[in-house]
Protein backbone atom coordinates (compact mmCIF):
# COMPACT_ATOMS: atom_id res chain seq x y z
CA UNK A 1 0.00 0.00 0.00
CA UNK A 2 2.49 2.45 1.02
CA UNK A 3 4.92 1.27 -1.99
CA UNK A 4 1.85 2.14 -4.00
CA UNK A 5 1.81 5.75 -2.56
CA UNK A 6 5.37 5.93 -2.98
CA UNK A 7 5.41 4.90 -6.86
CA UNK A 8 2.17 7.78 -7.55
CA UNK A 9 4.57 10.49 -5.82
CA UNK A 10 7.31 9.31 -8.31
CA UNK A 11 5.38 8.87 -11.18
CA UNK A 12 3.94 12.64 -10.92
CA UNK A 13 7.47 14.11 -10.22
CA UNK A 14 9.15 11.86 -13.22
CA UNK A 15 6.09 13.11 -15.56
CA UNK A 16 7.21 16.74 -14.59
CA UNK A 17 10.72 16.18 -15.38
CA UNK A 18 9.80 14.59 -18.93
CA UNK A 19 6.79 16.76 -20.45
CA UNK A 20 7.36 20.03 -18.55
CA UNK A 21 7.33 22.40 -20.97
CA UNK A 22 10.96 23.88 -21.81
CA UNK A 23 9.72 27.11 -21.00
CA UNK A 24 8.88 26.23 -17.31
CA UNK A 25 11.45 23.77 -17.07
CA UNK A 26 15.18 23.29 -18.25
CA UNK A 27 15.42 20.34 -19.97
CA UNK A 28 19.09 19.78 -18.80
CA UNK A 29 18.26 20.36 -15.78
CA UNK A 30 15.09 18.27 -15.66
CA UNK A 31 17.58 15.42 -17.10
CA UNK A 32 19.84 16.14 -14.04
CA UNK A 33 17.15 15.48 -11.65
CA UNK A 34 15.82 12.40 -13.38
CA UNK A 35 19.32 11.07 -12.85
CA UNK A 36 19.16 12.34 -9.56
CA UNK A 37 15.93 10.40 -9.08
CA UNK A 38 17.10 7.12 -10.30
CA UNK A 39 20.21 7.13 -7.78
CA UNK A 40 17.81 7.71 -5.39
CA UNK A 41 15.36 4.99 -6.30
CA UNK A 42 19.08 2.58 -6.65
CA UNK A 43 19.68 3.29 -3.26
CA UNK A 44 16.46 1.93 -1.89
CA UNK A 45 15.85 -1.40 -0.36
CA UNK A 46 15.21 -4.00 -3.05
CA UNK A 47 12.37 -5.60 -2.07
CA UNK A 48 10.79 -2.02 -1.73
CA UNK A 49 12.31 -1.08 -5.10
CA UNK A 50 10.25 -4.49 -6.68
CA UNK A 51 6.92 -3.41 -5.68
CA UNK A 52 7.78 0.24 -6.47
CA UNK A 53 8.92 -1.38 -10.16
CA UNK A 54 5.60 -3.53 -10.16
CA UNK A 55 3.40 -0.54 -8.98
CA UNK A 56 4.33 2.21 -12.20
CA UNK A 57 2.63 0.04 -14.85
CA UNK A 58 -0.90 -0.10 -12.64
CA UNK A 59 0.09 3.74 -11.59
CA UNK A 60 0.38 4.60 -15.56
CA UNK A 61 -3.14 3.39 -16.49
CA UNK A 62 -4.41 6.48 -14.20
CA UNK A 63 -2.23 8.37 -16.91
CA UNK A 64 -3.18 8.77 -20.59
CA UNK A 65 -1.32 9.92 -24.06
CA UNK A 66 2.35 10.52 -23.72
CA UNK A 67 2.15 10.48 -19.55
CA UNK A 68 0.82 6.75 -19.35
CA UNK A 69 4.07 5.21 -21.47
CA UNK A 70 6.57 7.62 -19.39
CA UNK A 71 4.94 6.38 -16.42
CA UNK A 72 4.71 2.66 -18.00
CA UNK A 73 8.52 2.88 -18.85
CA UNK A 74 9.78 4.35 -15.53
CA UNK A 75 11.64 0.92 -14.90
CA UNK A 76 13.14 0.73 -17.86
CA UNK A 77 14.21 3.91 -18.75
CA UNK A 78 15.89 4.27 -15.33
CA UNK A 79 17.81 1.03 -15.69
CA UNK A 80 16.05 -0.75 -12.43
CA UNK A 81 15.33 -3.87 -13.64
CA UNK A 82 19.13 -3.93 -13.63
CA UNK A 83 19.40 -2.51 -10.55
CA UNK A 84 17.24 -5.59 -9.03
CA UNK A 85 19.15 -7.88 -10.95
CA UNK A 86 23.26 -6.32 -10.38
CA UNK A 87 24.29 -9.84 -8.13
CA UNK A 88 22.65 -11.98 -11.27
CA UNK A 89 24.87 -12.00 -14.18
CA UNK A 90 22.30 -14.18 -16.41
CA UNK A 91 19.54 -12.24 -15.69
CA UNK A 92 21.31 -8.91 -16.31
CA UNK A 93 22.28 -10.36 -19.65
CA UNK A 94 18.62 -11.56 -20.40
CA UNK A 95 17.92 -7.91 -19.49
CA UNK A 96 20.22 -6.78 -21.81
CA UNK A 97 19.06 -8.68 -24.78
CA UNK A 98 15.47 -7.31 -24.23
CA UNK A 99 16.99 -3.73 -24.24
CA UNK A 100 18.40 -4.49 -27.45
CA UNK A 101 15.67 -5.64 -29.11
CA UNK A 102 13.75 -3.13 -27.75
CA UNK A 103 16.35 -0.09 -29.24
CA UNK B 1 91.22 54.65 -98.52
CA UNK B 2 91.67 52.94 -101.96
CA UNK B 3 90.75 49.36 -100.40
CA UNK B 4 88.79 47.39 -102.68
CA UNK B 5 85.50 46.57 -100.87
CA UNK B 6 86.09 43.05 -100.50
CA UNK B 7 89.29 44.34 -98.88
CA UNK B 8 87.52 46.80 -96.56
CA UNK B 9 84.65 44.63 -95.22
CA UNK B 10 87.05 43.71 -91.76
CA UNK B 11 88.19 47.54 -91.37
CA UNK B 12 84.13 48.78 -91.78
CA UNK B 13 83.21 45.60 -89.73
CA UNK B 14 85.77 46.43 -86.68
CA UNK B 15 84.87 50.28 -87.37
CA UNK B 16 80.99 49.59 -86.79
CA UNK B 17 82.13 47.03 -83.92
CA UNK B 18 83.93 50.05 -82.47
CA UNK B 19 81.80 53.05 -83.45
CA UNK B 20 78.54 51.29 -84.08
CA UNK B 21 78.57 53.66 -87.24
CA UNK B 22 79.56 52.22 -90.83
CA UNK B 23 82.29 54.08 -92.87
CA UNK B 24 80.99 56.43 -95.82
CA UNK B 25 80.43 54.74 -98.81
CA UNK B 26 82.11 55.55 -101.96
CA UNK B 27 80.87 54.70 -105.91
CA UNK B 28 82.89 53.49 -108.25
CA UNK B 29 83.98 56.85 -109.54
CA UNK B 30 84.45 57.98 -106.06
CA UNK B 31 81.38 59.98 -104.86
CA UNK B 32 79.96 59.38 -101.62
CA UNK B 33 76.49 57.62 -101.09
CA UNK B 34 74.58 58.28 -98.46
CA UNK B 35 70.99 56.60 -97.79
CA UNK B 36 68.20 58.88 -96.76
CA UNK B 37 65.34 56.80 -94.87
CA UNK B 38 63.22 58.96 -94.99
CA UNK B 39 60.38 58.93 -97.59
CA UNK B 40 56.95 60.30 -98.29
CA UNK B 41 54.61 57.27 -97.60
CA UNK B 42 51.94 58.74 -99.82
CA UNK B 43 54.24 58.81 -103.09
CA UNK B 44 57.31 57.79 -101.86
CA UNK B 45 59.30 60.61 -102.42
CA UNK B 46 62.29 61.62 -100.47
CA UNK B 47 61.37 63.83 -97.60
CA UNK B 48 63.57 66.55 -95.71
CA UNK B 49 64.50 64.47 -92.46
CA UNK B 50 61.89 64.20 -89.85
CA UNK B 51 59.48 64.63 -92.02
CA UNK B 52 57.48 61.90 -93.61
CA UNK B 53 58.21 57.99 -92.64
CA UNK B 54 61.99 56.89 -91.52
CA UNK B 55 62.46 53.28 -93.74
CA UNK B 56 65.33 51.27 -92.29
CA UNK B 57 67.44 51.26 -89.47
CA UNK B 58 65.27 50.51 -86.88
CA UNK B 59 64.27 53.50 -85.69
CA UNK B 60 60.71 55.86 -85.04
CA UNK B 61 58.70 55.39 -88.32
CA UNK B 62 57.50 58.63 -88.33
CA UNK B 63 58.78 62.05 -87.91
CA UNK B 64 57.02 62.41 -84.72
CA UNK B 65 58.59 58.99 -83.32
CA UNK B 66 62.09 59.91 -84.48
CA UNK B 67 64.84 58.72 -81.74
CA UNK B 68 67.43 60.92 -80.38
CA UNK B 69 69.54 59.09 -82.34
CA UNK B 70 67.60 59.63 -85.91
CA UNK B 71 67.31 63.02 -84.37
CA UNK B 72 70.91 63.90 -84.25
CA UNK B 73 71.44 62.65 -87.82
CA UNK B 74 68.08 64.92 -88.66
CA UNK B 75 70.02 67.63 -90.46
CA UNK B 76 72.34 64.94 -92.54
CA UNK B 77 71.96 65.53 -95.98
CA UNK B 78 73.57 62.73 -98.05
CA UNK B 79 75.70 63.95 -100.42
CA UNK B 80 76.92 67.28 -99.22
CA UNK B 81 80.17 66.56 -97.51
CA UNK B 82 83.04 64.73 -98.32
CA UNK B 83 84.74 61.87 -96.76
CA UNK B 84 87.49 63.31 -95.05
CA UNK B 85 84.51 64.82 -92.96
CA UNK B 86 83.60 63.52 -89.79
CA UNK B 87 80.43 62.32 -89.83
CA UNK B 88 79.28 64.41 -87.42
CA UNK B 89 80.27 67.03 -89.50
CA UNK B 90 78.49 65.74 -92.49
CA UNK B 91 75.73 66.89 -90.85
CA UNK B 92 74.00 69.99 -92.62
CA UNK B 93 70.96 71.60 -92.82
CA UNK B 94 68.17 70.48 -94.61
CA UNK B 95 68.16 73.02 -96.82
CA UNK B 96 70.86 70.90 -98.83
CA UNK B 97 68.17 69.12 -100.52
CA UNK B 98 68.34 68.30 -104.01
CA UNK B 99 67.20 71.45 -105.31
CA UNK B 100 70.37 73.23 -103.69
CA UNK B 101 73.19 70.98 -103.63
CA UNK B 102 76.49 72.23 -102.11
CA UNK B 103 78.46 74.31 -104.70
CA UNK B 104 81.84 74.55 -102.96
CA UNK B 105 82.08 70.88 -103.00
CA UNK B 106 81.74 70.68 -106.51
CA UNK B 107 83.92 68.07 -107.63
CA UNK B 108 81.92 65.45 -105.63
CA UNK B 109 79.04 64.40 -107.86
CA UNK B 110 76.31 64.51 -105.34
CA UNK B 111 73.86 61.64 -106.19
CA UNK B 112 70.24 62.97 -105.84
CA UNK B 113 69.26 60.83 -102.67
CA UNK B 114 65.99 62.48 -102.87
CA UNK B 115 64.93 61.84 -106.69
CA UNK B 116 62.01 60.43 -107.08
CA UNK B 117 63.15 57.81 -108.83
CA UNK B 118 64.01 56.09 -105.56
CA UNK B 119 61.05 55.49 -103.77
CA UNK B 120 62.27 52.28 -102.54
CA UNK B 121 64.23 52.67 -98.90
CA UNK B 122 66.95 50.07 -100.27
CA UNK B 123 68.11 51.73 -103.38
CA UNK B 124 70.06 49.35 -105.76
CA UNK B 125 72.28 51.96 -106.53
CA UNK B 126 74.05 51.72 -103.06
CA UNK B 127 76.04 49.05 -102.23
CA UNK B 128 78.42 50.03 -100.26
CA UNK B 129 76.33 52.16 -97.92
CA UNK B 130 72.96 50.20 -97.46
CA UNK B 131 72.26 48.64 -94.33
CA UNK B 132 72.84 45.03 -94.55
CA UNK B 133 69.78 43.59 -95.71
CA UNK B 134 70.22 40.48 -93.28
CA UNK B 135 70.90 42.24 -90.40
CA UNK B 136 68.22 44.89 -90.80
CA UNK B 137 65.84 41.68 -91.09
CA UNK B 138 67.04 39.82 -88.28
CA UNK B 139 66.94 43.13 -86.41
CA UNK B 140 63.19 43.87 -87.81
CA UNK B 141 62.62 40.44 -86.61
CA UNK B 142 63.56 40.88 -83.07
CA UNK B 143 61.62 44.60 -83.33
CA UNK B 144 58.38 42.53 -84.43
CA UNK B 145 58.84 39.92 -81.95
CA UNK B 146 59.37 42.00 -79.09
CA UNK B 147 56.28 44.09 -80.24
CA UNK B 148 54.18 41.04 -79.73
CA UNK B 149 55.12 39.91 -76.75
CA UNK B 150 55.55 43.41 -75.00
CA UNK B 151 51.88 43.81 -74.33
CA UNK B 152 51.59 39.83 -72.89
CA UNK B 153 54.43 40.47 -70.96
CA UNK B 154 53.82 43.55 -69.40
CA UNK B 155 50.07 42.34 -68.41
CA UNK B 156 51.18 39.17 -67.30
CA UNK B 157 53.79 41.40 -64.86
CA UNK B 158 51.27 43.73 -63.65
CA UNK B 159 48.91 41.31 -63.05
CA UNK B 160 51.68 39.70 -60.56
CA UNK B 161 53.85 42.42 -59.72
CA UNK B 162 52.02 45.30 -59.24
CA UNK B 163 50.96 44.98 -55.86
CA UNK B 164 52.96 43.11 -53.20
CA UNK B 165 49.83 41.29 -51.58
CA UNK B 166 48.17 40.71 -54.66
CA UNK B 167 45.11 38.39 -54.07
CA UNK B 168 44.72 35.45 -55.42
CA UNK B 169 41.50 37.24 -57.14
CA UNK B 170 43.40 39.95 -58.37
CA UNK B 171 45.80 37.95 -60.09
CA UNK B 172 42.82 36.04 -61.40
CA UNK B 173 41.56 39.01 -63.07
CA UNK B 174 45.56 40.19 -64.09
CA UNK B 175 45.62 36.85 -66.07
CA UNK B 176 42.06 36.58 -67.41
CA UNK B 177 42.45 40.79 -68.70
CA UNK B 178 46.14 39.18 -70.99
CA UNK B 179 44.42 36.40 -72.12
CA UNK B 180 41.41 38.52 -73.23
CA UNK B 181 44.15 40.75 -74.95
CA UNK B 182 45.92 37.62 -76.41
CA UNK B 183 43.08 36.51 -77.32
CA UNK B 184 41.81 39.49 -78.88
CA UNK B 185 45.56 40.08 -80.60
CA UNK B 186 45.41 36.71 -82.10
CA UNK B 187 42.17 37.17 -84.10
CA UNK B 188 43.13 40.56 -85.77
CA UNK B 189 46.62 40.94 -85.85
CA UNK B 190 47.60 38.29 -87.40
CA UNK B 191 45.82 38.80 -90.36
CA UNK B 192 45.64 42.83 -90.40
CA UNK B 193 49.85 42.39 -89.58
CA UNK B 194 49.76 39.88 -92.70
CA UNK B 195 47.53 42.57 -94.99
CA UNK B 196 50.09 45.36 -93.81
CA UNK B 197 52.99 43.38 -94.51
CA UNK B 198 51.98 42.55 -97.86
CA UNK B 199 51.00 46.52 -98.50
CA UNK B 200 54.04 47.84 -97.23
CA UNK B 201 56.50 45.64 -98.55
CA UNK B 202 56.49 47.41 -101.80
CA UNK B 203 58.61 50.29 -100.29
CA UNK B 204 60.35 47.99 -97.11
CA UNK B 205 63.33 48.32 -95.95
CA UNK B 206 64.67 44.62 -94.74
CA UNK B 207 64.25 45.89 -91.24
CA UNK B 208 60.54 46.39 -92.13
CA UNK B 209 59.84 43.04 -93.69
CA UNK B 210 61.56 41.52 -90.56
CA UNK B 211 59.26 43.26 -88.55
CA UNK B 212 56.24 42.42 -90.79
CA UNK B 213 57.01 38.58 -90.83
CA UNK B 214 57.83 38.54 -86.58
CA UNK B 215 54.41 40.47 -85.89
CA UNK B 216 52.98 37.86 -88.12
CA UNK B 217 55.23 34.90 -86.74
CA UNK B 218 54.54 36.21 -83.35
CA UNK B 219 50.60 36.37 -83.57
CA UNK B 220 50.90 32.59 -84.78
CA UNK B 221 52.73 31.96 -81.11
CA UNK B 222 50.08 33.46 -79.63
CA UNK B 223 48.10 31.35 -81.67
CA UNK B 224 49.78 28.66 -80.51
CA UNK B 225 50.00 30.15 -76.38
CA UNK B 226 46.62 29.69 -75.25
CA UNK B 227 47.38 25.92 -73.87
CA UNK B 228 49.74 27.43 -72.44
CA UNK B 229 47.97 29.83 -71.14
CA UNK B 230 44.72 28.32 -69.92
CA UNK B 231 47.29 25.73 -67.99
CA UNK B 232 48.58 29.25 -66.38
CA UNK B 233 45.00 29.99 -65.91
CA UNK B 234 44.03 26.51 -64.33
CA UNK B 235 46.76 26.61 -62.03
CA UNK B 236 45.88 30.01 -61.07
CA UNK B 237 41.86 28.51 -60.53
CA UNK B 238 43.48 25.67 -58.05
CA UNK B 239 45.27 28.43 -56.08
CA UNK B 240 42.29 30.60 -56.00
CA UNK B 241 40.98 27.34 -55.10
CA UNK B 242 43.50 26.49 -52.18
CA UNK B 243 41.87 29.18 -49.89
CA UNK B 244 43.86 28.99 -46.53
CA UNK B 245 42.80 26.93 -43.69
CA UNK B 246 39.44 28.12 -42.05
CA UNK B 247 40.26 29.58 -38.60
CA UNK B 248 37.27 29.03 -36.04
CA UNK B 249 36.88 31.10 -33.17
CA UNK B 250 37.48 29.56 -29.81
CA UNK B 251 34.34 27.94 -28.61
CA UNK B 252 31.86 30.46 -27.03
CA UNK B 253 31.23 29.17 -23.57
CA UNK B 254 28.69 30.49 -21.67
CA UNK B 255 28.09 30.33 -18.09
CA UNK B 256 24.94 30.33 -16.42
CA UNK B 257 23.63 29.65 -12.47
CA UNK B 258 23.56 25.85 -11.04
CA UNK B 259 20.66 26.07 -8.58
CA UNK B 260 19.85 22.69 -7.92
CA UNK B 261 20.67 21.95 -4.81
CA UNK B 262 21.40 18.75 -3.11
CA UNK B 263 23.59 17.14 -0.26
CA UNK B 264 23.51 13.89 -2.58
CA UNK B 265 27.05 12.60 -4.33
CA UNK B 266 25.82 12.91 -7.73
CA UNK B 267 25.74 16.87 -6.91
CA UNK B 268 29.38 16.76 -5.79
CA UNK B 269 30.41 14.74 -8.69
CA UNK B 270 29.14 17.12 -10.96
CA UNK B 271 30.54 20.22 -9.40
CA UNK B 272 33.80 18.16 -9.53
CA UNK B 273 33.93 18.33 -13.12
CA UNK B 274 37.16 19.64 -14.75
CA UNK B 275 36.65 23.54 -15.91
CA UNK B 276 33.62 23.79 -13.46
CA UNK B 277 33.12 27.10 -11.72
CA UNK B 278 30.95 26.51 -8.23
CA UNK B 279 27.66 28.07 -8.94
CA UNK B 280 28.19 28.12 -12.82
CA UNK B 281 27.33 26.00 -15.35
CA UNK B 282 29.13 26.31 -19.02
CA UNK B 283 26.80 26.24 -21.96
CA UNK B 284 26.87 26.16 -25.39
CA UNK B 285 24.56 27.91 -27.53
CA UNK B 286 22.22 26.14 -29.50
CA UNK B 287 20.90 27.61 -32.69
CA UNK B 288 17.48 26.74 -33.09
CA UNK B 289 15.17 26.41 -36.14
CA UNK B 290 13.53 29.91 -36.26
CA UNK B 291 17.48 30.83 -35.96
CA UNK B 292 16.79 31.64 -31.90
CA UNK B 293 19.59 30.72 -29.51
CA UNK B 294 19.20 28.78 -26.49
CA UNK B 295 21.69 27.40 -24.01
CA UNK B 296 23.00 23.61 -23.87
CA UNK B 297 24.28 22.73 -20.37
CA UNK B 298 27.35 20.99 -19.46
CA UNK B 299 29.34 20.00 -16.33
CA UNK B 300 32.87 21.46 -17.35
CA UNK B 301 35.33 22.07 -20.36
CA UNK B 302 38.89 20.70 -21.01
CA UNK B 303 40.14 22.29 -24.07
CA UNK B 304 38.53 21.10 -26.84
CA UNK B 305 36.45 18.67 -24.55
CA UNK B 306 32.92 20.03 -22.96
CA UNK B 307 32.21 17.65 -20.36
CA UNK B 308 29.02 16.48 -18.76
CA UNK B 309 29.05 14.56 -15.73
CA UNK B 310 26.59 11.71 -14.81
CA UNK B 311 26.35 10.02 -11.75
CA UNK B 312 23.67 7.64 -13.02
CA UNK B 313 22.98 7.37 -17.04
CA UNK B 314 19.50 7.03 -17.91
CA UNK B 315 17.43 5.96 -21.05
CA UNK B 316 14.42 8.30 -20.38
CA UNK B 317 12.97 10.37 -23.23
CA UNK B 318 14.53 13.52 -22.65
CA UNK B 319 17.89 12.03 -21.43
CA UNK B 320 17.83 10.97 -25.34
CA UNK B 321 16.47 14.40 -26.27
CA UNK B 322 19.46 15.94 -24.26
CA UNK B 323 22.09 13.21 -26.07
CA UNK B 324 20.53 14.87 -29.51
CA UNK B 325 20.97 18.75 -28.00
CA UNK B 326 24.51 17.85 -27.20
CA UNK B 327 25.19 16.13 -29.80
CA UNK B 328 24.24 18.48 -32.36
CA UNK B 329 25.31 22.24 -30.46
CA UNK B 330 28.83 20.58 -30.11
CA UNK B 331 29.21 19.86 -34.25
CA UNK B 332 27.77 23.42 -34.75
CA UNK B 333 30.91 24.40 -32.12
CA UNK B 334 32.95 22.18 -33.56
CA UNK B 335 33.90 20.26 -30.26
CA UNK B 336 33.88 17.24 -28.80
CA UNK B 337 31.50 16.18 -25.72
CA UNK B 338 33.09 13.89 -23.03
CA UNK B 339 30.61 12.09 -20.56
CA UNK B 340 32.16 11.30 -17.33
CA UNK B 341 30.91 8.75 -15.49
CA UNK B 342 31.73 7.03 -12.00
CA UNK B 343 31.76 3.32 -12.78
CA UNK B 344 32.39 1.07 -15.81
CA UNK B 345 28.91 -0.16 -15.51
CA UNK B 346 27.41 3.33 -16.28
CA UNK B 347 30.04 3.52 -18.93
CA UNK B 348 28.59 0.53 -20.51
CA UNK B 349 24.72 1.92 -20.50
CA UNK B 350 26.54 5.08 -22.09
CA UNK B 351 28.19 3.75 -24.97
CA UNK B 352 25.18 0.97 -25.47
CA UNK B 353 22.97 4.69 -25.82
CA UNK B 354 25.25 6.43 -27.29
CA UNK B 355 25.16 3.31 -30.29
CA UNK B 356 21.58 3.69 -30.33
CA UNK B 357 21.01 7.33 -30.97
CA UNK B 358 24.27 6.83 -33.35
CA UNK B 359 26.51 9.76 -31.51
CA UNK B 360 29.80 9.77 -32.97
CA UNK B 361 31.01 12.80 -31.07
CA UNK B 362 30.53 12.32 -27.51
CA UNK B 363 32.93 10.13 -25.78
CA UNK B 364 32.66 7.83 -22.49
CA UNK B 365 35.16 7.78 -19.97
CA UNK B 366 35.20 6.62 -16.42
CA UNK B 367 36.35 9.53 -13.75
CA UNK B 368 36.48 8.13 -10.29
CA UNK B 369 34.74 10.62 -7.82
Amino acid sequence: MIAMQVANLIAEYYVFLQLTDEEELNLDTAVKMTESLADHLEEMDKGFLRELVDAFPVIGEEYSGEAREVVRNIAHSLYLEEALAADDPVKLAELEALRDARG
Amino acid sequence: MSESPHGRKPSAFSRWLRTGRLPPAVSPDGLELKFNPWHDPTDGRFTFAGAGRHYGTGEADTASGASSRTSARAGATPASVGRSKSQTATRSKPETSRTRPPASDAHRAVRPMSSPVQPRGIGGGRPGNEPNPVTEFVGGVGEGLHEVGRETVAGVRAALTTNPVTTVRNTGRGIAAMIDAAIAAEDTPARIQASRAASAVADASARDLGRATATVAGNVALTAAPAAALSKAAALRRLRMARPRTTFDPPQIGWVKETTRSRKPWKAYNDAATGAQPGLAPTLMRTMADGSKRPVKFDGIQGDYVIDRKWKVVDAPRARAQLLRQSKVLAEHRLIGMWEVPTPVQKAKALELLKKMNIANIHVKVAKP
